[in-house]
């Protein structure tokens, strides 16, 4: 059972244990993140579900929320504090485990030795410890939910005091489901750092020959700047969550001042509620470049390929990512506009926060010229990268208003911000995802997806996020995280809408459900993907060039030599559209 | 029980048969040697894209007409109104890219969907074209940061002038309501000492009752401003962070335990002119069930919470009420102030202390609180309360509120 095909240079026999479980091989790797992050999909989408059952139905009983969920649904209705851990759950998990551990981890390590063409990460050991940190992570999360004073509840940004005071009078779940919380975040922070270090260790330094940095495809450009931002970005998080551990256990003060509660002043002296802000957010702002950086990385090499056109702009795409790298490092206050900062803080804030929508409006622009005057190969991957676009359009603009000081006065923690973050890096992210799984999907397991639930899985996906994401922007009054809010004669108007939307949010779990019982079917039903076949898509990357069966090492001879960039589609020379990058420049080609 | 069967058994019943169709389609595929032969997909997919893309698009202006009813009224303060025209103009701007970028997509989808014979135009790279759609977005971005900003520094003014006649409202949130405190015909607050020995359940905020300024202060229950007199907000929070969200006015700060924060503004709707505005709206106009009236003349402003800060964050709902001076002259009147309440158990607090109040101030003070010129008056709006045990934390303190005002 474990024999695969040797090449000549150096396979052994591997025990199940090293092949499926304690694997070192980054396509092996690449598919348990993708189950891992699977998995945790479904348990954070099905939360929302949940608390859309709330927030649509307020005043209806579902018996079986009680059969399913005991003391947490008493009377068939989810309680308050379950709605609380329910939605600081599922940001956590959506933003991290899903978003990106399971999209980073997943492109990042199918993706960086093929298309490099390395034989491996350059440290595969480090590469399995990062995948086991993140599962450990997973597990701890899990663990919070069966506590008997309930997960974390202090929304996924856990601002102390209420994340910081461990009393159940304040919030039951500041109890051990925050403790569990920051060990869990912990975890996945060494996790990504182990990743991440390998990730850019890799990219620099296991490029085949001729394989320069003009020359990477763009996934695996945005993988090494997503790499980078997570490396500087994680470990003030991980320093955030020490002091406030400290707090939480040993009484320090660096986060709590002058606390009142039940009409008793507790010890702490000193502390501000607003640095822990600033230290989240500086992982947090970087966070959503984390999850967005590969998103437009697979975006442009299926829009590319699919085309038949080399992606427009290529150097301004690499240099945009890079600008939006650092200017992601200078934002991360525009969170904090209403946190009680220095408001000349803001001002900054707003200035280089307006700024990054160049570089971002320059993204789409070149993705809507690459597919200008193409031949397009309307594959479900192609339909989720232009759904990607489209959604990446309607998100961004969102981020105008929200980063303009002054408009986020009104809008700051309101239905506008959900909506606006859910569009942009929520569902735009996913979709490259599932572009990046339809495309790659031979790839990664040998045979091919079914098109047809392809198609129907991303119709029921665009329809339903914009009919759940679209109402809310009019709801730009209602304040997020409430749990009821017909007690508000200014909000109770937005009762039916709030139905409307929770129907949407049924309708598109169903869709994803769809999704991932056409991956587990076709990638073990599905058509085979052959040796007579290897470059369906008539793709220029090196990965294609890969034998059909997972091969230890990659390429069972000599490694590809590099001679082009991978964006030579349709150059009216020789007899294909396409030139691989392994095809040396014939009379009369230009270099790029 | 046998219901979640049910609907179980039903779901997967849906996934098999979803399945099952989906494969006799790729088998056909399969059969006629066409499973990556994207032909007849690129004309069936370019064209449902349009259509799903102009059926998009009209939606989303359709959607500005049906949800027409959810919009607040006209804002009630004035940087509200000067908020709401940012708004607007950024809405238009980012309205015509959304349109223009949507329409270029969904077009180009269909048009340039892929035939057999056809060929893609090679078009890598164009300086030009770059250029163009670099400067034209910087340009964009520098007008709405510089009309941002202008409001921005109107809401937050770096140099601190107290308009004259403020009314200064202190307001402290805690799980699960607002303490809503005036400083009393005197227009001054009583002086808060956070130390243990005056902080209790009975007197959470810590207000030294030594202090006479303190006498005559009040907690409301309901928030009454004046329209066109300048109101300040003296925020802060016992317990965990709130959030002092006041919708109608555009108006928002958090509430930060042992940060003093603040926020200023002027009323310019009172509830009445509002409702009048609410007449021809299609939701207030409506009759409610309840009372068999219009719904706008049931309407009042409201004070809400929106930073979450527990399992009732939902709850922290005040009404909030803008009037004319008389108006607010009048309602002050029925308010009792907490001491003359609360006297004998003060009293005996004092007593057990063996402290003493001071003797009052006196009546000329009565100025300040009915709207006449103070600022000719030491009143530190934000230094309302002092911290015993630590000098440097009130330095802190005062840095931070120079920015803040």
């Amino acid at each position: 059972m474990a024999t695969i095909a040797h090449g000549d240079h150096g396979h052994h026999e591997e025990s199940f244990l090293e092949k499926y479980i304690f694997s070192q091989d980054h396509k092996m790797i690449a598919r348990q993140f993708l189950f891992t992050g699977i998995f945790w999909s479904l348990v954070g989408a099905a939360m929302s579900v949940l608390f859309r059952l709330q927030l649509g139905w307020p005043n209806e009983t579902f018996p079986f929320l009680e059969t399913l969920l005991g003391k947490w649904a008493e009377g068939g209705r989810i309680s308050n504090e379950f709605y609380y851990s329910l939605v600081t759950m599922h940001g956590t998990i959506l933003v991290f485990f899903v978003l990106t551990a399971g999209l980073s981890g997943t492109f990042a390590n199918l993706l960086i030795p093929y298309q490099i063409g390395a034989r491996d990460m350059a440290s595969p050991f480090m590469n399995m410890l990062s995948y086991w940190f993140f599962l450990l992570a997973g597990l701890l999360m899990l663990f919070s939910l069966f506590l008997q004073t309930g997960a974390a509840s202090g929304g996924w940004t856990m601002y102390p005091p209420l994340s910081g005071i461990r009393d159940a009078k304040v919030n039951a779940g500041s109890m051990w489901g925050t403790d569990l919380w920051f060990f869990s975040m912990s975890m996945f922070i060494v996790s990504s750092l182990l990743g991440g270090l390998n990730y850019i260790a890799t990219i620099l330094n296991l490029r085949t020959k001729g394989m320069t940095m003009w020359r990477l495809p763009l996934p695996v450009w945005a993988l090494l700047f997503t790499a980078i931002l997570g490396v500087l970005a994680f470990p003030p998080l991980l320093s955030a969550a020490l002091l406030l551990e400290f707090d939480r256990i040993f009484d320090t003060s660096f986060y709590l001042s002058d606390i009142v509660v039940g009409g008793n002043l507790l010890d702490y002296k000193g502390g501000s509620p607003i640095l822990y802000q600033h230290l989240f957010w500086f992982l947090g702002h970087p966070e959503v470049y984390i999850i967005i950086l590969p998103a437009f990385g697979i975006t442009s090499e299926v829009l590319s390929v699919n085309s038949r056109k080399p992606v427009f702009g290529y150097k301004a795409m690499v240099y945009a990512i890079g600008i939006i790298v650092l200017l992601g490092f200078l934002v991360w206050a525009h969170h904090m506009y209403m946190s009680g900062m220095n408001p000349f803080l803001g001002s900054i804030f707003t200035l280089f926060t307006l700024l990054i929508a160049v570089p971002s409006a320059v993204k789409v622009f070149n993705w809507l010229t690459t597919i200008w005057k193409g031949n397009l190969r309307l594959t479900p991957a192609m339909m989720f990268a232009l759904g990607f676009v489209s959604l990446f359009i309607s998100g961004g603009l969102t981020g105008l208003f929200l980063g303009n000081s002054a408009i986020d006065i009104p809008l700051h923690d309101t239905y506008f911000v959900v909506a606006h973050f859910h569009i942009v890096m929520g569902v735009a992210a996913f979709f490259a995802m599932f572009a990046g799984v339809y495309h790659w999907f031979p790839k990664m397991f040998g045979r091919y997806i079914n098109d047809t639930l392809g198609y129907v899985h991303f119709y029921a996906t665009i329809i339903s996020a914009y009919a759940i994401f679209i109402p809310m922007h009019f709801m730009l009054s209602l304040p997020r995280r409430y749990y009821v809010f017909s007690n508000y004669q200014t909000f109770n108007i937005f009762e039916d809408v709030s139905k409307f939307i929770s129907v949407f949010a049924i309708i598109s779990f169903m869709a994803q459900i769809l999704f991932v019982v056409n991956i587990v079917y076709s990638a073990l039903k599905g058509r085979k993907f052959t040796s007579e076949n290897l470059n369906p898509w008539g793709s220029n990357t090196l990965e294609w060039t890969t034998p059909a069966e997972h091969l230890h090492g990659n390429w069972p001879g000599e490694i590809p030599e590099v001679y082009r960039w991978p964006y030579d589609y349709s150059t009216g020379h020789g007899d294909t559209d396409f030139r691989p990058q392994t095809e040396p420049l014939q009379e009369g080609e230009e270099a790029h | 029980m046998l219901n979640i069967l049910l609907t179980l058994a039903v779901i997967i019943l849906f996934y098999t048969v979803a399945l099952f169709l989906g494969g006799i389609v790729e088998r056909v595929r399969a059969l006629k040697g066409e499973e990556l032969d994207y032909t007849k997909n690129n004309q069936t997919h370019g064209k449902l894209f349009l259509i799903y893309g102009i059926f998009f698009l009209l939606m989303f202006a359709f959607s500005f007409k049906y949800m027409d009813f959810a919009s607040l009224p006209k804002a009630a303060s004035n940087w509200g109104v000067e908020i709401d025209e940012l708004f607007v103009i950024t809405a238009w701007i980012t309205g015509i890219i959304f349109v223009i970028t949507h329409i270029a997509l969904f077009y180009f989808v269909w048009k340039y969907r892929g035939e057999k014979d056809k060929k893609a135009t090679f078009f890598a790279h164009s300086s030009t074209l770059e250029l163009v759609w670099t400067s034209i977005p910087a340009l964009a971005m520098a007008v709405l940061v510089v009309m941002g900003l202008k409001t921005w520094f109107n809401v937050f003014p770096n140099k601190k002038t107290l308009p004259a006649n403020q009314l200064t409202i202190e307001a402290t949130g805690k799980q699960f309501n607002w303490m809503l405190r005036y400083p009393g015909p005197d227009g001054v607050f009583g002086k808060r000492v956070l130390s243990k020995e005056f902080v209790s359940p009975d007197n959470e905020l810590g207000i030294d009752w030594t202090d006479p300024a303190s006498h005559d202060d009040f907690f409301a229950s309901e928030l009454y401003m004046v329209k066109g007199r300048p109101v300040r907000f003296n925020l802060g929070a016992l317990d965990v962070l709130h959030s002092f969200y006041l919708p109608h006015f555009r108006m928002k700060m958090d509430c930060v335990p042992g940060v003093p924060t603040g926020i200023g503004f002027t009323p310019t709707m009172t509830d009445d002119e509002t409702r009048e505005l609410l007449k021809s709206n299609s939701h207030w106009a409506s009759i409610d069930p309840e009372t068999n009236e219009p719904r706008y003349v049931k309407f009042n402003y409201e004070l809400a919470c929106a930073e979450l800060c527990g399992k009732s964050h939902y709850g922290m709902m005040m009404p909030a009420h803008v009037v004319s001076q008389s108006k607010f002259e009048e309602w002050t009147k029925t308010q009792k102030p907490f001491f003359e309440v609360n006297k004998d158990k003060i009293q005996a607090w004092l007593a057990a202390r063996n402290l003493s109040t001071s003797t009052s101030k006196g009546g000329n003070d009565h100025a300040a609180f009915n709207g006449e010129d103070t600022t000719k008056k030491d009143i530190k709006p934000d230094s309302n309360y002092t911290k015993v045990e630590s000098a440097t934390h009130n330095i802190a303190d005062n840095k931070a509120m120079e920015g803040k005002q």
